[in-house]
């Protein structure tokens, strides 16, 4: 495995604050979910990622002006019958990107109905990303951009369409998920965000994890 | 005899990571290498004395200490019922499934993954032999299985089976032993055999190590967060490469009981890390590094304590455990049926 040397990000003086987010990744296999992690967290891309069994934990800290974000990241297995195990990973989380690859439609089905299950089942308030991912391969696209954009709007989604291969877009996907979560700093889940409120308080507000 | 360095790829072609302790492993071999020399000659005069592998209490011991590489194909076969499976199925069974057509879906999904499995392993690389063995075994196993079709996972465990026996046949017959005998049904459509599974090992921490089943409580974390990847993996990717395999070892001659005793090893050894871990992220952390250390590496050790500092774990504490949590499982799902109807 190579060495854990976190790319250091541009400006990394000392932060004032740091936020602590868990956010996990789903969506059908191959996708390339635990390829934009590894791009994202070390910079890298391997032509043949192995595929993940369980889940994957890994951390990258990303700067927002004197804020520093600490992502723990979650990534999990794609196959439909690791299905009844990703409520546990999505427990808690703050933050999910769902990934779809653009030249696969059903992968973008798939997409929309783990958007659904978290917009049920996961943390009120959570803040969902899709991703289409694969933009190197955009010559053999069957997804279109539209399609996706006008169903992320409609459902409140961040969109954006990233290349682990070429890192187009991944860095930035993140940045624009740790903007939109709350980092206000009067409160501190230790257990981030662990167990979600049902029925009463629906849509009550995330808790963020600033110390 | 030994040199003091080591290859950046080891014997079963794996490259060895960046960090890789090389002090440690050299100090581990040079010992270990004599052991070796040692066992094979003892198991070569075993096996002339009970050639059929007959299961008694000395060739339990030997399989314990480490089967030699050259035989461990011949003795894993022997001794976890392939002979049984072929009788029962017919010796051509191989070449008739290889010829029976699969779910496109299943397919598509295995043709994926094989490239994806131990893309590092230099005897796996793109479009090698053994990529296309890979497939055409896990195909045979889903023709033949349709139950479990392919699970992710299983193209480790084939693959490594391959690695150690280079011989596909013998490859699909070790895979069907382990999802078909050895294993209870982790790799079917809903994995309710692994989820089982990993209930009863939680439970089984909490009565052997009961302030680290609080602690991973406290802080929330569910054991099927870092241990599903042990249990349907088999360790695989998981610890040591020499241990994965002194592990196997035992799982086919003593059964799916031995996973349970891995997975306490490691927490017994790395107790008072995980408890000082404060929350989920620093116990993924040290769940994630604590595999790759010294004592997992050093698998002569790990394997002999793992069986005298346990204590005893007899299958049928774990069936019992098994049926038990099948049972409340159930129940909690008729409760659910009931309440939504």
């Amino acid at each position: 495995m190579a060495n854990r040397a976190v790319p250091q990000r541009p400006n990394g003086q000392t932060p004032g604050k740091i936020c602590q987010f868990k956010l996990v990744l789903l969506g059908e296999s191959s996708v390339g979910k635990s390829s934009l992690v590894l791009r994202f967290v070390k910079g890298q891309f391997h032509e043949y990622q192995e595929s993940t069994i369980g889940a994957a934990f890994l951390t990258q800290t990303i700067h927002l002006n004197d804020v520093a974000v600490k992502f723990e990241i979650w990534d999990t297995a794609g196959q439909e019958r690791y299905h009844s195990l990703a409520p546990m990973y999505y427990r808690g989380a703050q933050a999910a990107i769902v990934v779809y690859d653009i030249t696969n439609q059903d992968t973008f089905e798939r997409a929309k109905n783990w958007v659904k299950e978290l917009q049920r089942q996961a943390t009120p308030g959570i803040v969902i990303a899709l991703a289409g991912n694969k933009l190197d391969l955009n010559t053999m696209r069957s997804v279109q951009t539209d399609e996706s954009q006008t169903y992320a709007y409609e459902n409140g989604l961040l969109f954006m369409e990233t290349s682990a291969k070429t890192s187009a877009n991944v860095t930035e996907i993140f940045k624009a998920i740790a903007e939109k979560l709350p980092k206000n700093e009067t409160t501190n889940t230790a257990g981030q965000g662990r167990r979600l409120v049902e029925s009463e308080g629906a849509n009550k507000s995330l808790s963020s994890c600033c110390k | 005899m030994t040199t003091s360095t080591f290859s950046k790829t080891d014997e079963y072609g794996f490259v060895r990571p960046d960090d890789f302790d090389y002090v440690e492993y050299e100090k581990f071999m040079s010992v270990y290498l004599n052991l070796l020399t040692n066992y094979s000659m003892k198991w070569v005069r075993l096996l002339l004395n009970n050639s059929q592998m007959k299961r008694n209490a000395k060739l339990k011991k030997f399989v314990r200490t480490g089967i030699p590489l050259v035989l461990r194909a011949r003795v894993w076969t022997s001794v976890s019922g392939v002979q049984k499976l072929k009788d029962r199925y017919g010796p051509d069974m191989y070449k008739q499934m290889l010829r029976k057509p699969i779910n496109e879906d299943i397919r598509n999904i295995i043709t994926v993954d094989v490239p994806r499995t131990y893309p590092d392993n230099i005897f796996f690389h793109p479009n090698s032999e053994n990529q296309k063995t890979l497939f055409r075994i896990l195909c045979a196993f889903a023709a033949c299985n349709p139950e479990v079709g392919y699970c992710q996972g299983l193209n480790y465990i084939a693959g490594l089976l391959l690695l150690i026996t280079k011989n596909e046949e013998s490859c699909f017959w070790l895979l069907r032993v382990l999802v078909e005998n050895i294993l209870p049904d982790y790799y079917s459509k809903t994995m309710d055999g692994v989820i089982v599974d990993i209930e009863v090992f939680s439970r089984l921490v909490k009565k052997k190590f009961p302030e680290v089943s609080q602690h991973m409580n406290d802080l929330d974390m569910p054991w099927a967060l870092v241990a599903t990847k042990w249990f349907i993996c088999l360790f695989s990717e998981v610890l040591p490469i020499e241990t994965t395999l002194r592990v196997w070892d035992c799982l086919f001659y003593e059964g799916s009981k031995v996973i349970f005793r891995v997975g306490l090893m490691l927490v017994k050894h790395y107790k008072k890390e995980l408890l000082e871990c404060e929350d989920i992220a620093s116990l993924a952390e040290c769940f994630k590094s604590i595999v790759q250390r010294p004592f997992p590496l050093n698998c002569h050790i790990f394997i002999k304590q793992m069986f005298t500092e346990i204590g005893s774990l007899p299958m049928s504490l774990i069936n019992d455990l098994r049926r038990q949590v099948s049972a409340e499982r159930d129940a909690d799902k008729s409760t659910y049926k009931n309440r939504k109807g």
